[in-house]
């Protein structure tokens, strides 16, 4: 906290929009900024800002092209607010497993890999379209032109970390939906909810067979002892973990979620939040 | 009672009961603490505490979350003792013989990922025995004898005998049990939905993080059925429901099932709400739309119509009515009205 209070003092100078791609400059702009300190954008930046270069497959973003969205934040004190969340984590699912079947790295898959990432990216895409529909007006922006390309193309260049992201996803789609279905306040869209979150569990469970994390037992991974407690119950996250784990996958840009992205926690009268259970690599 | 209650202990922080009971109803209600809240929480028993507040400050946990839990209870008790005589290790040795040849067939590794599903159902079990006495409910004793693995309502000669000495047939009626189970929740969550209810809200998370847990499990059984029948697409390597009713269950390598099995099948991947089911009710908070998951714009990625369809059945897995569950499960139970067994 003291370095960023000190950083304060200078002003901070990008020279150029790619400068922004790298890691260590583009936490210190965020810091920055966070921290009310001064940026000075030098000309040269915007002069590469024209036309954002857009590859994520199956988008064309000449047709459909989402300009990058800024400052997503979720109200979780209704339904609405709560399927909002889910429609970013869908939108995120949808555009990896899209991205993931027309990687190069797709064709060195496996029959029974690839079956599972087409089931997986049909599914993820019906799930978007799905609560985009249902959300009408309240829906979230198209989120594909705000995907961290630097990010996604280092996850596609191996099938290892493919796996790995897509393990994760899963199985956060899954604690996602068993820590909000408490605080949802209409049996209708509780039931959706208990509609997706099988199919995510169906997923995950696929995926830690073909691939087990580091050190788990092939044969109980599906449902190991790392994601299913000693009471028998499955990964379960409150929306600020879950918030907090979709930024660090680093797949969206930076300032596309609010901080904080959560405006406001649901209500006590919505319920009250329980412990977290979820493992660092699941 | 004292390691049943353990694990119980960890599910639940302490910050939450301090929340519950104490700054929301006991100081709000003029109550004072009573001795057995009291004890419990010193005892860093949450399950003492929580029974006790169950008890004393909400008087009276509404009926539909017992009912719940008590039929969950039921369920659970099922599956666990099936596995138990199919592994060999259950306290009734007719039932650990009946599965011998059976067990015989079962793949080491198979057999690894069967100990882990019974493990959990064990651990269901042993949850749900705990938890209902907190929301003021008696536990009914239910043990091996109680079930007949055959469909057979105790006859020991059902239409599931197969089972035992053929193992395609077993992992159907494993897959089976399972997406019963996985169904049966989904249909039950929404009583366990009561606004501002925080032993409901407990509950209703705790019957969510069960349920995914199955679905996990029926993910795996068909995996291990696709892997021994490559050809057979209906089984998806994702773990994936497709279609409804008979199809939904990849009976296709099932040399002529019996009819009561199709039957069985056809209920099991069927009802009110198939798995072949496109069409969700949902409510925007002042509304509520139907939308068919299958028309929807922005599906061009997936395919032609036909694809569209298909993804959507995958795409969302259905509940079962309590009635549903219970017609399908009866003949796996043998009659007892008395102890609630259905």
């Amino acid at each position: 906290m003291r370095k960023q209070d000190a950083d304060q003092d200078e002003p901070m100078v990008i020279g150029s929009a790619t400068e922004l791609m790298f890691p260590a400059t583009r936490r210190s702009f965020v810091r920055t900024l966070l921290a009310g300190g001064t940026v000075v954008m030098l000309p040269s930046v915007f002069g590469a800002c024209e036309r954002r270069e857009i590859t994520v497959p199956g988008f064309d973003p000449d047709t459909d092209g989402p300009d990058p969205v800024k400052g997503v934040s979720f109200d979780l004190r209704s339904d609405v607010g709560i399927f909002r969340l889910v429609h970013a984590n869908e939108q995120l699912e949808a555009a990896f497993y899209t991205a993931v079947v027309s990687s190069a790295a797709f064709s060195s898959f496996t029959a029974e890999e690839r079956e599972i990432f087409v089931d997986l990216r049909d599914t993820e895409v019906v799930h978007r379209e799905f609560v985009r529909t249902a959300l009408g007006s309240q829906a979230l922006p198209d989120l594909r032109g705000s995907i961290n390309m630097t990010t996604l193309n280092s996850i596609l260049s191996s099938k290892a970390s493919i796996i790995a992201a897509a393990r994760m996803f899963e199985n956060m789609g899954v604690a996602a939906l068993n820590g909000a279905g408490k605080y949802l306040q209409d049996a209708r869209n509780l039931l959706i909810a208990g509609k997706f979150v099988s199919v995510e569990a169906r997923h995950a469970a696929a995926l830690r067979d073909i691939a087990p994390p580091a050190g788990v037992n092939a044969n109980t991974a599906f449902a190991g002892d790392d994601i299913i407690d000693n009471t028998g119950r499955d990964v379960k996250l409150e929306a600020g973990a879950v918030v907090a784990r979709v930024a660090a996958t680093n797949l969206l840009l930076p300032g596309t979620l609010a901080s904080p992205a959560i405006s406001n926690g649901p209500t006590a009268t919505q319920g009250v939040a329980t412990p977290d259970f979820f493992p660092a690599n699941p | 009672m004292e390691n049943m209650q353990q694990p119980i202990l960890e599910g639940i922080d302490p910050e939450i009961m301090d929340r519950v009971v104490s700054r929301r109803d006991l100081f709000r209600r003029g109550a004072s603490m009573s001795r057995l809240v009291a004890q419990g929480l010193a005892m860093g028993s949450v399950p003492v505490a929580l029974a006790a507040m169950a008890r004393e400050v909400y008087a009276q946990t509404p009926a539909d979350i017992l009912d719940v839990l008590r039929f969950a209870f039921i369920l659970e008790n099922l599956e666990n003792e099936f596995y138990k005589a199919v592994l060999g290790t259950s306290a009734l040795a007719a039932q650990n013989n009946a599965f011998a040849p059976v067990r015989a067939l079962i793949p080491a590794a198979a057999r690894e990922s069967l100990a882990q599903i019974q493990k959990h159902e064990q651990q269901h079990v042993d949850f749900l025995k705990a938890v209902i006495p907190q929301f003021g409910g008696t536990v009914v004793n239910i043990t091996a004898a109680d079930f007949d693995f055959t469909g057979g309502n105790g006859s020991g000669t059902g239409p599931f005998a197969r089972a035992t000495t053929e193992l395609p047939f077993l992992l159907l009626a494993t897959q089976a049990f399972e997406d019963t189970g996985v169904r049966a929740y989904k249909g039950q969550a929404g009583r366990l939905l009561i606004n501002g209810n925080d032993n409901a809200d407990i509950a209703l998370e705790s019957a969510l993080r069960i349920h995914s847990v199955e679905a996990r499990h029926a993910a795996k059984i068909r995996r291990i059925r696709r892997a021994a029948n490559p050809s057979d697409t209906s089984l998806r390597f994702s773990g994936y429901v497709r279609g409804g009713g008979l199809a939904a269950a990849g009976a296709g390598n099932i040399a002529n099932p019996p009819a009561a099995v199709v039957a069985a099948l056809n209920l099991i991947y069927g009802g009110a709400t198939p798995e072949s089911n496109t069409s969700h009710v949902v409510f925007n908070g002042t509304a509520a739309a139907t939308i068919d998951a299958a028309t929807l714009s922005g599906l061009d990625v997936i395919g032609d119509q036909n694809a569209r369809t298909v993804a959507a059945t995958q795409a969302f897995d259905e509940p079962l009515t309590k009635e549903e569950v219970i017609s399908i499960v009866r003949d796996f139970i043998k009659d007892d009205a008395a102890r609630g067994l259905p």
